[in-house]
């Protein structure tokens, strides 16, 4: 398989917060890719890093993608290569409609057929936007605005695509369907990484997964390894190693990976 | 001297310091005094309540939990009451826990929270001598209902009724303990099966607590930081005997996340930790000068590099020509006074390293920075410390002369022998090992070591640790590990090569230092397990052992060495709570990399 993004040893500096403190990583080509992370640990860091949307970083390392070299460049820059992405607490366009959100997302592009191709095909993964067009962005509830937010990032043709927690403040049938929509992304042939706190459904559709802390990688493998682990499941999947005689217990035992 | 038992002691040290501060203790941010007069106040509380709840002179009770002002009452409080306190480490499993709890026969189990509490509810059909569980941090359990568990809360308030009915009950019996009874159990790390109680008495902690000040004397004005697990002798000298006797001021840690934090706010004017802990502090001081400007770094390296030399003559008893004392001093002032105050050792008169061997160059360091790093050698069964250095008087490679009224000899076959007023009474209810441990009054240590001319003793190895090669050589391990972890790449390591061509080594990494290395000469990594696989940090690895390698003999030469790919954990049992690695358990966890090496 051909690696798409290739993150050697980066470091981000949030003013004088030193948030990513080395990491490396490779996203294969096709695959979901998920890194889990309590709050703070760096988890978006290392995408807005990877985006070009944090000033002057990475402060040190190499990020490429498809072979090309992309640390440094501007944003606008790195999507036109197709890297997309979906920020957490999707921030559509509250004052514009739904149709004009879609477009933006094409707004650096040129070609007209293939735009109206790919408004056809964010339409089709997401049918519900397809009614509303006209309505504004900002009062349509939570999972349609994250739909929204999706269909937005794919109007720009991305191989890559970067979802920051997609299932925040969305109910669990709602969860489900995103989820189901993100793999039936994937097998079109987009590559996704995914960050998410949700960390049983993140694991349940993807392909390898990694888990932050205090911005470096503590653990990483394939996702069945890592729902087999015990810290994982004691500290994500909210499953008990060894139950409590008085049946709960408000405790977490040690981390082992510290 | 010793004529008094430890209430006794504890009554006087209180009445004559009062209102002053005898602990301190950092919540939410904020810390908080106990007065002596509070101490007194809470200890008598505990022990009435126990008395009240029908508890003998001579009952043992078990504590469990992390460090904090409340262990310390409690296990005063069960001494106050005539019982003998039993410490169990918080990070034991429950099976351990219910071991420590079964042989001691504590018939009270005082434990610190949630967590301790459902370790015992693993073990209480079989715990049956237990009369009740008192839980000191009550959070998470208000619904929880059980007829035998009490709050701390709930357990004082017992305490100081019946105080008030009958006042004169606990002074009696804190008046009749003497002090040749049990005061406390120690249980043994155990690194082969069970653990052993230790019995210490009275009169054993009393003469450690003046005894270790003797020396190197301390003062009412004195600060310490208390971290260690408080169920081993080496934090128990300094939280509790020593206290008692001396009245100065014990700081408890928020946590022990939070040690590096607390030491720069206490600022402590004697410090005591364990070597891993001091290794620590030297990989932290490595990292932080190799980020520093050229110029710092230079100025460093010279200060330093002054700071040896003159330890260096200290340490072999010559003579520091003036003018190195002049330079010593005018590095003191540019670099190092800076450096103990991030850290927190600008205070420090004296610091402490024991209960493991400190590898002779980190030592050498530490005192080459100024801050005055004195190792000791003892063990539980001699309540702690056998030799000490003294301040001002070290010698490279050295524990030092016995401590001032102990008496040191060396067997035939090089086992280290000490007869003390410190030397315990026994294991408890385990007759065949005190008697392999105590002959004619001597207490066999079980460590290998020689005298030189001036009466500083040196410890070869542990006796069971020496390892003969197949050529028939004896090579004691200790020694060449302390040689590798002296590198700041290396966190640990454990020599082997018992009945085998030649020595090898399983090594554990530091993490930072040798993630920072990977960051900066770009070897790509995510976790810590891709990090002891790479080539990089192998050759790295690789390099460090041939330093190491030049400084011993050809057949204490390391040939091949593994990098372990996991860190080592205490609640896995693979460490020791003071932070040894388990010998016999790497090699058992470990036996295929080993293999892989021959």
């Amino acid at each position: 398989m051909k690696t798409l993004l290739e993150i050697k040893n980066i470091e981000t500096y949030y003013d004088l917060i030193y948030a990513i403190r080395g990491v490396s990583l490779s996203v294969e080509q096709g695959t979901i890719t998920t890194i889990l992370g309590n709050n703070g640990a760096g988890k978006s860091t290392i995408l807005k890093t990877v985006m070009g949307l944090i000033d002057d970083q990475p402060d040190k390392g190499v990020i490429e993608f498809d072979g090309k070299r992309i640390d440094g460049m501007d944003t606008e820059d790195i999507v036109r290569l197709g890297v997309s992405y979906v920020p957490e607490g999707r921030e559509v366009f509250e004052e514009l409609t739904v149709k004009e959100n879609l477009m933006m997302g094409a707004y650096s592009r040129k070609d007209r057929a293939g735009i109206k191709d790919d408004f056809k095909r964010a339409l089709r993964h997401f049918p519900a936007l397809g009614d509303r067009l006209n309505q504004l962005a900002g009062t349509m509830s939570g999972g349609e605005q994250q739909m929204l937010a999706i269909g937005r990032a794919l109007m720009s043709r991305p191989t890559l695509l970067f979802l920051d927690e997609p299932s925040l403040g969305l109910s669990p049938i709602l969860v489900k369907k995103i989820f189901k929509i993100i793999t039936d992304i994937r097998d079109e042939g987009v590559t996704i990484v995914l960050v998410e706190q949700n960390a049983r459904m993140a694991l349940s559709i993807s392909d390898f997964g990694l888990i932050l802390e205090n911005g470096r990688f503590v653990m990483k493998g394939d996702s069945k390894t890592l729902m087999e682990d015990n810290d994982v499941k004691e500290f994500y999947l909210g499953l008990r190693c060894e139950e409590s005689a008085k049946g709960y217990q408000r405790w977490k035992r040690k981390k082992r990976w510290r | 001297m010793t004529k008094k038992a430890i209430p006794q002691v504890f009554r006087e040290t209180a009445a004559k310091y009062g209102p002053r501060v005898a602990m301190r203790k950092k919540e939410y941010g904020l810390w908080h005094d106990i007065s002596w007069n509070d101490y007194r106040q809470t200890v008598s509380t505990i022990s009435a309540a126990l008395i009240s709840m029908g508890f003998e002179p001579g009952d043992s009770a078990a504590i469990i939990g992390d460090n904090c002002p409340e262990w310390i009452q409690i296990d005063m409080g069960i001494q106050c009451a005539a019982g003998v306190a039993v410490g169990v480490y918080s990070t034991n499993a429950w099976q351990q826990v219910s071991y420590v709890v079964e042989n001691s026969g504590a018939s009270f189990f005082f434990v610190e929270d949630e967590e301790q509490l459902d370790k015992w509810l693993k073990f209480r059909d079989e715990a049956l001598g237990l009369k009740k569980i008192i839980v000191w941090d009550m959070e998470g359990l208000n619904a929880f209902n059980d007829p035998m568990v009490m709050s701390y809360d709930d357990f004082l308030e017992t305490g100081r009724r019946f105080l008030e009915t009958r006042p004169r009950l606990l002074e009696d019996r804190m008046d009749r303990v003497k002090p040749e009874d049990v005061s406390m159990l120690v249980y043994t790390s155990g690194t082969t099966g069970d653990p052993k109680g230790a019995m210490l008495t009275h009169k054993n902690l009393i003469w450690m607590g003046r005894a270790i000040t003797t020396d190197n004397p301390m003062y009412d004005t004195d600060e310490v930081l208390s971290f260690l697990p408080l169920c081993h002798v080496f934090e128990q000298l300094f939280s509790m005997m020593g206290h008692i006797v001396h009245g100065y001021t014990v700081n408890f840690t928020e946590s022990l996340d939070t040690v590096n934090d607390n030491m720069v706010e206490v600022s402590p004017t004697v410090g005591y930790a364990v070597p891993r802990i001091w290794e620590k502090y030297y990989s932290a001081i490595y990292i932080k000068m190799s980020d520093a400007s050229w110029f710092k770094r230079m100025a460093f390296k010279m200060a330093l590099g002054v700071g040896k030399k003159r330890s260096v003559l200290k340490m072999s008893f010559q003579p520091v020509p003036f003018w190195l004392e002049g330079v010593y001093a005018l590095a003191g002032l540019a670099v190092f006074r800076k450096l103990k105050k991030r850290m927190g050792f600008d205070r420090l008169r004296v610091a402490y390293s024991g209960a493991a061997p400190i590898s002779p160059d980190v030592l050498l360091f530490f005192q080459s920075i100024g801050v005055n790093l004195i190792e000791g050698y003892g063990q539980t069964e001699g309540t702690g410390v056998t030799c000490i250095s003294r301040v001002g008087k070290l010698k490279f490679g050295y524990v030092g002369p016995p401590l001032t009224g102990i008496e040191v000899k060396i067997a035939d076959d090089g086992e280290i022998l000490v007869k003390s007023p410190g030397v315990f009474k026994g294991y408890f209810k385990n007759p065949e090992a005190t008697a392999e441990t105590i002959k004619d009054g001597w207490l066999y240590s079980g460590d290998v070591g020689e005298i030189d001319e001036d009466g500083f003793l040196k410890i070869t190895d542990r006796k069971k640790d020496i390892i003969v090669t197949a050529g028939g050589k004896n090579i004691t391990p200790q020694y060449i590990e302390n040689k590798l972890k002296f590198s700041p790449y290396i966190n640990d390591a454990v020599v082997i090569g018992d009945q085998r061509k030649y020595l090898t080594s399983l090594i554990m990494i530091d993490e930072d230092t040798v993630a920072k290395f990977a960051q900066e000469n770009k070897c790509q990594f995510s976790t810590y397990k891709d990090m002891t696989r790479h080539p990089d940090i192998i050759d790295l690895i690789d390099k460090e052992i041939g330093k190491a390698n030049e400084s011993v003999s050809r057949v204490e030469q390391i040939k091949k060495f593994t990098i372990l790919p996991k860190k080592l954990y205490e609640e896995d049992g693979e460490m020791t709570p003071t932070m040894k690695v388990k010998r016999k358990f790497v090699h058992e966890a470990f036996s295929d990399l080993i293999e892989g090496m021959y």
